[in-house]
């Protein structure tokens, strides 16, 4: 038992293990950076997020399969479509429970989730459905391998929370996005149309929805459940970065993939998940505002 | 003059009411029905796995059944349930099938997580229940249920025949003593892939084969690439894999990625079974795998047959066609339950109500633990025979079902195993087109 352990721990194949946690990781963090900067500004956990991002993938697969439309256009419309999506979901159901009890919230983004799950399975069957493009692996030596589409995920990854963070940093609606994020009441009697504010964090919560779509369905086959796999552990690793903490929840993205992946590769795989949820549980009992949430 | 009026037409009303209590006692008479509460997963992860195409092959043959006047006077109505591909809604279906819509029996069922819990609830229930599908030991060993019946092949036998496969092909075609076999069985941790698996391991010990990974993972986990790197630590010339979709696909899409290599892949039904679908989503990559499943009915010799059977298959496909225009490669899924429910309507379903006067679940029961088909005697080839009361520790599974081994070329789906039926020879190892080629 030992000798396998440290076998398993000295073999290149750990190496590998600990870079594939680190895609994964961007993977993850993609999906979770939309629903931190809605969270973080309107105070509402959209519970549907993954589902949008099922939409997205939808959108993307029939421009381009069907449709003929080159990879990167459809990209491009999914990414419109999905921030419609995020704009549609505040202007149409949002932005009439702000002032609700956060239960209501919670009750109608998770009404909208089997809206939209529903609405996919009529209209596009329950059929999987594949972009059928890969993009290959990067040989590093004669055993490792890395994904071409994860190598993709963590670079667009750390490149969206670079420009998001330099947006919000430095430019005069990121400053009232993040004003309005820290005090809704006080920017009201200020004069900011909060409304239009929101919307706008929609729409962009939205979009960043549709890229997270893309680099997915390179990797993934589209059905209307896909949402599934993804909506909890996303839920999951934006509360750990502290909920509305963008940089928290990039980060806490990679302790929570390194977890699975290290879990996986020295025991079964599903030990793997074992160790992230106790992990986060355990988080939880530590520092209940989340791992990187900053002090108030 | 006007009494007489009233008269005539309080004569009229009577006559009127007369005919119509008339009709609708005649209606009755001539119209009893069984009813039966059809379940499988129309929607969630396994209706696209393969449920639905289940659902679709129990409803050809419902439909066939109804369109050729019923089962000695009967005619079918049945009452088709979605269980969501989640074992809560489908007990949840079960009971209110049975206990809100009166129905007389259940039919189908894709998942074996579903199939264990509900089999004991309709069992204590009373209620005769059909399985088309599901195929995970644990729904009958040991439990000794009474009014449970499973036409299909069971999950052990799958797992046995691929390693029966390999016993007698390693040498051969791989030119590795079966001894010196490095095997990996990887498989979703539910009832069913625990079931084959359990066959894979019983099998590969028996052969004395060199087993270097036997692990479960859950069919919806997001990413299967430490399960990958084991495999590349391992280095197996054989997988077996046992799983639905989209765990499939995601496993040999992030295997290829990775660079995983091996001589061959066999699968055991389920997501390896809806080839359409495998073809569609991994392209050519899925060439020269393999497939364990009960044979596809359209790759039987027809007149391997009992009299009248091609004429069903033929029907069976005909309508497959019509449902899904534009398949290419008819699922063997299809016509799996297809084949499994001609043989309640045909053979126990006429007995019941014959012999035993009614489509109570005791007359059911009565005329299931009677059947007697030979080899030849099923759409699907093999025969059918239950155990007797007492005689098994799997009692209600049919003793005389078997699969085969399939391989997949070109689009193409072959018989590569047993021996007696191949319509190829099996192409192992894996040819260097393949990316999985070792």
């Amino acid at each position: 038992m030992f000798a396998e352990f440290t076998e398993a721990l000295f073999s290149i194949f750990f190496v590998e293990t600990l870079i594939n946690g680190l895609l994964l990781g961007g993977v993850l963090a993609l999906l979770s950076l939309g629903l931190n900067l809605i969270f973080g500004v309107i105070d509402v956990v959209w519970i549907c997020y993954a589902e949008i991002i099922m939409l997205g993938m939808y959108t993307i697969y029939f421009l381009h399969v069907d449709g003929g439309m080159p990879l990167i256009a459809a990209v491009a419309c999914g990414v419109g479509v999905t921030a419609c999506l995020g704009w549609l979901t505040h202007r149409l159901v949002i932005g009439y429970l702000l002032q609700a009890a956060p239960i209501n919230q919670l009750l109608a983004t998770g009404g909208l989730l089997f809206f939209f799950q529903g609405a996919a399975m009529v209209a596009f069957g329950v059929e999987f459905r594949s972009l059928g493009v890969s993009l290959g692996s990067l040989a590093l030596s004669e055993d490792i391998y890395l994904s071409w589409t994860r190598l993709l995920s963590f670079t667009i990854a750390a490149g969206v929370v670079v420009v998001l963070y330099q947006f919000l940093a430095r430019s005069y609606l990121g400053a009232a996005i993040r004003a309005i994020s820290q005090d809704r009441e006080i920017m009201i009697l200020m004069g900011v149309d909060t409304k239009k504010l929101y919307l706008l964090t929609s729409a962009i919560g939205g979009g960043l929805a549709g890229l997270a779509a893309a680099l997915l369905a390179l990797q993934y086959d589209v059905h209307p459940f896909i949402g599934l796999s993804f909506g909890p552990i996303t839920f999951m690793i934006c509360v750990m970065g502290g909920l509305g903490n963008m940089v928290g929840g990039f980060l806490a993205a990679f302790v929570f993939s390194e977890l699975i992946t290290i879990g996986g590769y020295f025991a079964e795989l599903e030990w793997g998940y074992v160790m992230a949820f106790v992990f986060f549980i355990a988080s939880m009992f530590v520092r209940p505002e989340g791992l990187f949430a900053r002090k108030s | 003059m006007r009494s007489l009026a009233m008269t005539r037409r309080l004569i009229v009303g009577l006559a009127a009411v007369f005919v119509a209590f008339a009709m609708t006692a005649g209606a009755q008479a001539a119209g009893k029905t069984i009813k039966i509460g059809v379940i499988y997963d129309y929607t969630g992860p396994l209706a696209g796995g393969g449920s639905d195409l289940q659902a679709l092959g129990a409803k050809i043959m419902i439909d066939h059944i109804n369109s050729q006047g019923g089962v000695e006077g009967y005619m079918i109505e049945p009452i088709y349930a979605d269980a969501q591909s989640k074992p809560e809604v489908a007990i949840n279906e079960a009971v209110r099938l049975i206990e809100q819509e009166k129905v007389d029996m259940l039919l189908g069922f894709y998942s074996s997580a579903q199939c264990v819990p509900v089999a004991a609830k309709v069992d204590s229930l009373k209620k005769f229940m059909w399985i088309t599908t599901c195929i995970s030991p644990a729904v009958l060993k040991g439990r000794n249920l009474k009014y449970v019946f499973r036409p299909q092949v069971h999950g052990a036998m799958f797992g046995e025949l691929s390693v029966d496969f390999l016993n007698s092909n390693a040498q051969s075609k791989m030119g590795i003593d079966p001894k010196k076999l490095r095997v990996a069985i990887i498989h979703e941790d539910g009832p069913y892939g625990s079931g084959v698996a359990g066959g894979n391991e019983a099998a590969a010990k028996k052969f004395g084969m060199n087993l270097v990974l036997k692990e479960g993972y859950s069919a919806t986990a997001p990413d299967l690439s430490s399960l990958v790197t084991k495999l590349k630590r391992k280095r197996p010339d054989v997988i077996l894999h046992t799983g639905y979709n989209p765990d499939i696909s995601l496993f040999l899409r992030q295997s290829k990625e990775q660079g995983l290599r091996f001589k061959a892949l066999i699968g055991h039904g389920a997501g390896y079974g809806v080839v359409d679908k495998l073809y569609d989503t991994i392209g050519n990559d899925i060439d020269h795998v393999f497939n364990v499943d009960p044979v596809s009915i359209w790759l039987l010799d027809p007149n391997s047959l009992a009299p009248g059977l091609a004429a069903v298959t033929k029907k069976v496909g005909d309508e497959y066609e019509k449902a899904k225009p534009g398949v290419t490669v008819k699922s063997a899924h299809v016509g799996m339950a297809a084949s499994n429910a001609h043989v309640f309507f045909s053979d126990v379903l006429p007995r019941a109500i014959k012999k035993y006067g009614g489509i109570d679940a005791e007359s059911l029961r009565k005329a299931a633990l009677e059947t007697d088909i030979a080899e030849g005697g099923t759409l699907l080839g093999f025969g059918v025979k239950f155990p007797g009361a007492g005689k098994s520790d799997m009692m209600g599974q049919n003793t005389r079902a078997s699969p085969v081994v399939m391989q997949y070329v070109g689009r193409k789906v072959y018989i590569a195993w047993p021996k007696a039926l191949q319509t190829i020879d099996p192409i192992l190892p894996l040819p260097k087109s393949s990316p999985y080629a070792k």
